[in-house]
């Protein structure tokens, strides 16, 4: 099997931790420009509203070049994050690059030390959730390990963010709240994905034991490896009229609430013994 | 990932039936291999054409993904698909071994072997497998992923069906790589990245033609997959656009046409 690359294994160990978005988005930007050769980086996240926000940029530069691109509504960000795929620029002097982006390129040549650049979409499913970007101060390709660990990294980034932003609650911790705040969908995460059942190894979506390995196992299983959870995410989207990521933090809502994983919620819902409705919040 | 109903095989399909059915099997699967063809599909029809041709019971192929996992991207039926996501759960068994070795693995009594004890007995406590053979999808000695052959009973595949698995396992490796032309081996990676993300749209976009028809969830992706083909689209397209809710799952479940396998 392929080895995980230094860059995403640091960001996969990150699911043991207590992250907001921000901080996430930094230890993942850190990570590569540590590992990866590159000498900037910033991810933001795309909401279903028009406005973008950049959760963190390791410089003024990455700062700048995430400006530029939303607010021209051009370059390799917004190109990435409209298609879906990575985008690649290697030498942004080629003469292809201005034709492609020709407003973006002339800035980015005018206003930052940028020689290439580098977007990867963080993406779940049909939803992008945000974009890495990346930039290096002079032309050039990844090598094949690099892009292998990159890919690693904007998949892991993804699931993170994705767990993050569909979590039942706040980042407060469950040892903070009393249960009963759970209720109104501001309570703290519970199971394993959350990475909040510490002392409660049986709550884990997986039942796998609670370590770094069972964690991370976990995380993939619940948002990727299991198709009744995301059969489920599309029933449940047309039964209360959202989108999938709305509708996977309504299911873990619930699953939370009902103190029950996810897969058996998931699981009702695809046997249609379980229809959400507008009152379940 | 689609359900059917198990229709038992008899293994031995000889002579110039099977003949004939082998040349119809891989006719089809060039013809999906030109032009813009949908990977999804290619691989799902694959998988039905192994567990025929090969008299097995179920049949899955695997991918390894960015994050070095292996993650299932088209099944047979839910039976195997369970048998996968216990492999998968288990970090351990047959699959994992030939991806690892690059080389077919052949387990042929599962009630009778004491490697993979955790894989074994989930699959013993949950299916009625009782063997399995997992083929390398190959790329320059090393291996993207598997494909695996579950049958009920009992023991090994014959040669001539191994060599016949291991060719349609080529294909489906032909086929990933092929949806785009891989000059760099860091495209290799993307393609399985895209597969796999794929595979996450069809199962949403399932969800949302069998809530919005009322529809069980093979015949949700039976209309998913007669819509793209009559209009000539990439079901994972159609799929990503049922989801985003740029293609009113109306057309998709009424349209005329629908039908089973």
């Amino acid at each position: 099997m392929a080895e995980r690359g230094a860059a995403t294994k640091q960001i996969a160990a990150l699911i043991a931790e207590d992250l907001d978005e921000e901080a996430l988005a930094r230890k993942v930007c850190q990570a590569c420009v540590e590992e990866l050769d590159v000498d900037g980086a910033a991810i933001s996240v795309l909401p279903a509203n028009p406005s973008r926000r950049t959760l963190w940029a390791t410089d003024a530069t990455a700062l700048a070049l995430e400006d530029l691109q939303f607010t021209l509504n051009e370059g390799v960000c917004v190109e990435a994050a409209t298609s879906g795929v990575p985008v690649l620029v290697s030498d942004l002097a080629r003469t292809s690059e201005h034709s492609r982006w020709p407003v973006f390129a002339a800035e980015v040549a005018e206003r930052t030390p940028a020689k290439a650049l580098y977007a990867l979409p963080l993406h779940w499913g049909a939803l992008t959730i945000g974009v890495l970007d990346l930039y290096r101060l002079r032309a050039g390709e990844f090598t094949a390990v690099q892009w292998q660990d990159l890919l690693g990294v904007a998949e892991v980034a993804a699931l993170l963010l994705l767990q993050l932003r569909t979590r039942p609650g706040s980042a407060r911790r469950a040892t903070e709240v009393p249960d009963g705040e759970a209720r109104r969908g501001t309570g703290p995460g519970v199971a394993g994905v959350d990475g909040d059942g510490r002392g409660n190894p049986e709550l884990h979506d997986d039942g796998h034991p609670d370590d770094t390995e069972g964690r991370d196992a976990a995380l993939s299983d619940v948002l990727f490896g299991r198709p009744e959870i995301h059969q489920a995410v599309g029933m449940v989207l047309v039964q209360l009229g959202i989108g999938p990521e709305e509708a996977l933090a309504r299911m873990r809502a619930w699953a939370f609430f009902e103190q029950r994983m996810l897969i058996d919620v998931a699981r009702d819902v695809v046997e249609r013994r379980l229809v959400f409705t507008e009152e379940m919040r | 990932m689609h359900s059917e109903g198990h229709v038992p095989m008899v293994r031995p399909v000889t002579g110039d039936a099977r003949e004939r059915q082998i040349s119809r099997a891989f006719v089809e699967l060039a013809d999906t291999l030109v032009d813009d063809y949908d990977m999804i599909d290619m691989l799902d029809r694959l998988v039905a054409h192994s567990v025929l041709l090969l008299g097995a019971d179920a049949a899955a192929i695997m991918l390894v993904d960015a994050d070095g996992e292996l993650r299932t991207v088209a099944a047979s039926s839910e039976d195997a698909e369970l048998m996968e996501l216990l492999q998968l759960q288990a970090g351990e068994g047959p699959c994992v071994e030939c991806v690892r070795a690059s080389a077919p693995v052949a387990v042929v009594d599962l009630s009778d072997t004491d490697r993979w004890p955790r894989f074994v007995a989930a699959v013993a406590a949950r299916t009625e497998f009782r063997s399995v053979h997992a083929l390398p999808l190959r790329l320059r000695g090393q291996a993207i992923g598997a494909m695996n052959l579950l049958h009920r009973a009992p023991g090994p595949l014959p040669e001539n069906d191994l060599a016949l698995g291991q060719a349609l396992a080529d294909v489906a490796t032909i086929g990933i790589l092929a949806e785009r032309t891989v000059r760099r081996t860091e495209v290799v990676a993307e393609q399985l990245q895209t597969a796999l993300n794929s595979r996450v749209i069809i199962e949403q976009a399932k969800g949302v033609i069998a809530q919005y028809g009322g529809l069980p969830m093979d015949q949700a992706f039976e209309r998913l997959r007669g819509y793209s083909r009559r209009h000539n689209l990439r079901l994972a397209d159609v799929a990503r656009n049922v989801v985003n809710g740029r293609l009113n799952p109306r057309g998709v479940v009424t349209e005329a046409g629908a039908r089973r396998r």
